[in-house]
């Protein structure tokens, strides 16, 4: 009994992981998708850094703000791929907090750029992902790092 | 301003697009995804053009409404049309100062702007038509034999719903959170993109705090009810496929070997 218990509340957790990720995203939608991104909800890919729950919650999360988005069916793919990616290595890297912005950062440029530039046609692969990535960076160093410290504060929500 | 955010596109219609299965259409917008990157001829473009134009007169979905979803990213294709227009060598059309545009730029620019359109388009239509529950459902019987192999298909489909329901609410709680922090003297208008990036933070842990309240109210309500996952878990209504759904595979089928023998032959 005591099993179930805890997934019940682990698998709602997750879902509102990715429901926060989905606002956020839609909230600020026309700096979220495209080339040049700052998807602030990124910052986010911090959570598996506090709990697990925060790979499928963050890649769900992920899956719906694309779907809902403008980019179609590459982006509901490819994004959510790398999602899957980044939060597994933040999750590996959880003792180390500087690294754990990192994964996404690494993951985002190089799979959201790539397909930008091979999926989309837009041209120049390296300014693809050099554009992606910087995004990335500002979410998840200017926006994520602080927000793992404070959320750290509260650890005993996520239990 | 956070209630004039509509959440998906949803087009409520009775049209025979709406009807189908979501599954098949699901596969469907897959399967035409990518044939459109098989294809690498002009006939063939054509041909995905007229059946995308078919598509979209079935579907009732009002063209100025399609039109509205491309407006959105817009600037993307203007800039991939461009970038494209001067980055291929061929004979010159047109020289301006140091920039040419040649006629392998041209049919390439071309080429690379009506495929995105056709992409966004083709996966808009899915969207239009079919409910974000409907989709949520239908990835859930996709993945079903998947769990085969261990991957938790109802744990997957039971979070996404959650979360879609969740999305207004939170959407409500942001907004007053935000107030909150305006009146206690937060700025969220100025500065520039790094000082309002900081600004979100203040915004994200109240949001955090209230979200999990919700979660550890909702298990418990969930329990209470004996959820208790996936097996034996019956539904509403079932899905199940009909001739209309046998037909539009058949249709797509014949419209993929066509697509693809033409790439073979030509």
């Amino acid at each position: 009994m005591d099993k179930t218990k805890l997934s019940t509340r682990r698998l709602i957790q997750g879902a509102l992981i990715a429901a926060i990720y989905a606002v956020l995203t839609i909230l600020l939608a026309p700096i979220s998708y495209g080339p040049m991104q700052v998807r602030v909800s990124e910052a986010l890919t911090i959570l598996p850094a506090l709990t697990p729950v925060g790979i499928p919650g963050l890649t769900i999360g992920c899956l719906l703000a694309n779907l809902l988005g403008p980019y179609g069916i590459f982006d509901v793919v490819f994004g959510t791929l790398a999602t899957l990616i980044a939060t597994i290595g933040s999750y590996l890297l959880r003792d180390h907090d500087w690294l754990v912005p990192l994964p996404p950062v690494i993951a985002n440029a190089i799979i959201v750029g790539g397909m930008l530039h091979f999926a989309y046609g837009v041209p120049g692969l390296w300014a693809c992902m050099g554009w992606v990535g910087l995004g990335e960076l500002i979410a998840c160093y200017v926006i994520g790092l602080p927000l793992l410290k404070f959320l750290k504060r509260y650890k005993h929500i996520f239990e | 301003m956070i209630r004039d955010i509509t959440l998906g596109q949803y087009y409520p219609g009775d049209s025979i697009l709406h009807r189908l299965d979501p599954r098949i259409k699901i596969l469907a917008t897959l399967a035409y995804i990518i044939l459109l990157f098989i294809v690498n001829e002009w006939i063939g473009f054509a041909a995905c053009f007229v059946f995308l134009a078919v598509e979209v007169a079935l579907s009732k979905v009002p063209l100025s409404y399609i039109l509205r979803g491309l407006k959105v990213i817009f600037l993307v294709i203007l800039f991939t049309f461009v970038l494209n227009l001067f980055m291929y060598d061929g004979e010159v059309l047109v020289r301006i100062w140091k920039l040419t545009i040649t006629d392998q730029g041209l049919k390439r620019a071309l080429f690379m702007a009506g495929r995105l359109i056709l992409l966004i388009i083709s996966s808009s239509i899915l969207t239009f038509t079919t409910t974000p529950i409907q989709l949520t459902n239908g990835l859930e019987r996709l993945m079903k034999p998947l769990s085969k192999i261990g991957v938790p298909s109802h744990e997957i489909a039971m979070m996404m719903s959650i979360a879609l329901r969740f999305i207004p609410t939170l959407l409500d709680e942001t907004d007053k959170i935000m107030k909150a922090q305006q009146a206690r003297g937060a700025d969220f208008e100025s500065g520039n993109i790094l000082h309002r990036a900081k600004q979100m933070i203040p915004i994200l842990v109240p949001l955090f705090i209230s979200a999990f309240r919700i979660a550890q109210d909702m298990a418990l309500a969930m329990e209470a009810r004996c959820y208790h996952g996936g097996q034996g878990r019956t539904s509403m209504t079932e899905m199940r496929f009909r001739t209309r759904d046998y037909i539009t595979a058949v249709i797509l089928l014949l419209f993929a070997a066509g697509i693809i023998t033409l790439r073979v032959l030509i």
